[in-house]
């Protein structure tokens, strides 16, 4: 006898998705399954593609249904429908199409915060998501040295179309200021590039966008809490104490805003030597993850202070670009991947957001 | 957070103001009070915390017209007096219930 629909979901049951803390079918993860004789197949859709535990989940559920009687063959396909996060306040504005706006911010300048936002992307789009970045750093705006400098945007009846390249688009404010010359201006002009950046980009359709910040808790940072419906924020931190406690800085910021903070990264973690592999924890080991477990935030992962690193973004070549499958392009993957369950269990727990009825 | 997370900003009888927080606590706060708590930098002095805005100047019948999210974590408050540069937090909203 064939085995039926509501056996082989009781078996699926059995597998718990460790970031929502419940199992795959009460999460309404398990769809369109189909029933042939012996031939069962059925699709497993995630909150993200970039799910750390995607392969896992799949071999776990080829196993629960392949040891129930009268199942021969079974045909698991991994989807992912990246999921919209709770309703967000009156006021606030969202990107048409854009699904999770995801700052990533540093206390301190020089931790490698572009680097970091970069490769995060990168690595997203990698795992099938759609991905934009948007670097608002407009005292050193690099996106465009570590993405390439070929690619630009273009304007189309008054619409700026975002430059595009290895599957992510970006905009950056380097594309539109002179290489050697400072940014003088005063917090209003800050705020109307933001405006345009939002208003008048070409976006299309993204699951996630990561915002690359100017360092520190300034203009920029007030007013995108302010205006924007973000999911919330990546800090980047090097692990010396005094990174860290600028740091927190930047945490505390976000905390008075009510803007959730994802994570923690460590960037800089050890240097990693080039002959021996050998590593070395130059700034102190583990800094980062002690604040974050401090302070009651995920620590999201750990990244080399690496020459290669460093020399493939000065190329125009991130890592996760030049080498997808080296130690280090893991590490960003792994971040990502990290940062990704972050959001969903945001978007799966989050509440309402306050309803004023006034 | 719960303490200072609201989970409804309401109308309480004509012109009033009430807020459910998330610890299951409901706070009241009559109009006039709220423009009278005003924080911004036109009614208190920004450095000294010297309250600059004449009571006397303020009309008997003040009240909200439009209340606005700011960020997650404040609110907004446009009164019918024209006055609308206050952005009360979510914070400072539960500790002037007490006062109020």
């Amino acid at each position: 006898m064939p085995a039926d629909k509501k056996s082989i979901l009781a078996a699926l049951s059995q597998i718990m998705d460790p970031d929502l803390g419940r199992d795959v079918v009460s999460l309404g993860f398990v769809k369109n399954m189909t029933i042939d004789g012996g031939k069962v197949a059925f699709d497993i859709e995630l909150t993200t593609p970039a799910c750390p535990v995607k392969d896992q989940f799949k071999s776990q559920a080829e196993q629960l249904v392949l040891a129930l009687d009268g199942v021969d063959s079974v045909d698991v396909n991994m989807t992912a429908q990246v999921r919209q996060a709770a309703p967000q306040a009156a006021g606030l504005q969202n990107i048409a199409g854009v699904t999770h706006m995801i700052p990533v911010a540093s206390g301190k300048g020089g931790v490698g915060k572009s680097t970091v936002s970069v490769n995060l992307a990168l690595a997203l789009a990698q795992t099938g998501a759609r991905v934009g970045l948007m670097d608002l750093d407009i005292y050193g705006p690099s996106v465009p040295t570590i993405m390439g400098t070929e690619a630009k945007p273009t304007v189309e009846e008054n619409r700026i179309l975002p430059a595009e390249k290895h599957g992510v688009k970006f905009i950056s404010m380097g594309f539109f200021l002179e290489e050697e010359k400072a940014v003088v201006w005063r917090g209003p002009m800050l705020v109307k590039m933001i405006d345009e950046f939002i208003a008048n980009v070409e976006w299309g359709d993204l699951d996630y966008m990561i915002i690359d910040l100017p360092p520190g808790t300034g203009d920029i940072q007030l007013s995108l809490c302010q205006k924007i419906a973000l999911t919330g924020a990546i800090v980047v931190s090097t692990p010396q104490d005094v990174a860290l406690k600028v740091a927190q800085k930047a945490i505390s910021l976000f905390n008075s805003l009510k803007t959730p903070v994802l994570g923690l990264v460590e960037n800089m973690s050890y240097y990693s030597c080039p002959a021996c592999g050998e590593k070395d924890y130059i700034f102190g080991n583990g800094g980062t993850k002690k604040a974050a477990t401090r302070l009651g935030l995920p620590f999201l992962g750990e990244l080399p202070l690496s020459t290669k690193i460093r020399e493939d973004s000065d190329a125009g070549e991130p890592t996760v670009i030049a080498d997808p499958n080296g130690e280090h392009a893991r590490a960003f993957q792994a971040i990502a991947a990290q940062m990704a369950a972050q959001v969903s269990i945001r978007s799966m727990n989050d509440e309402a957001a306050v309803k004023i009825n006034f | 957070m719960d303490r200072t997370t609201p989970v409804e900003i309401s109308r309480e009888g004509a012109h009033d103001v009430a807020i459910q927080w998330k610890d299951g606590h409901r706070s009241s706060y009559a109009a006039r009070y709220l423009r009278l708590a005003c924080p911004c930098a036109q009614c208190i002095e920004e450095m000294t915390g010297r309250p600059l805005l004449d009571p006397a100047s303020v009309p008997e019948d003040v009240h909200p017209v439009r209340i606005d999210a700011v960020g997650h974590y404040a609110i907004q408050i446009m009164f019918s007096d024209g006055h609308g540069t206050g952005i009360f937090t979510f914070d400072r909203l539960r500790e002037l219930e007490g006062e109020g």
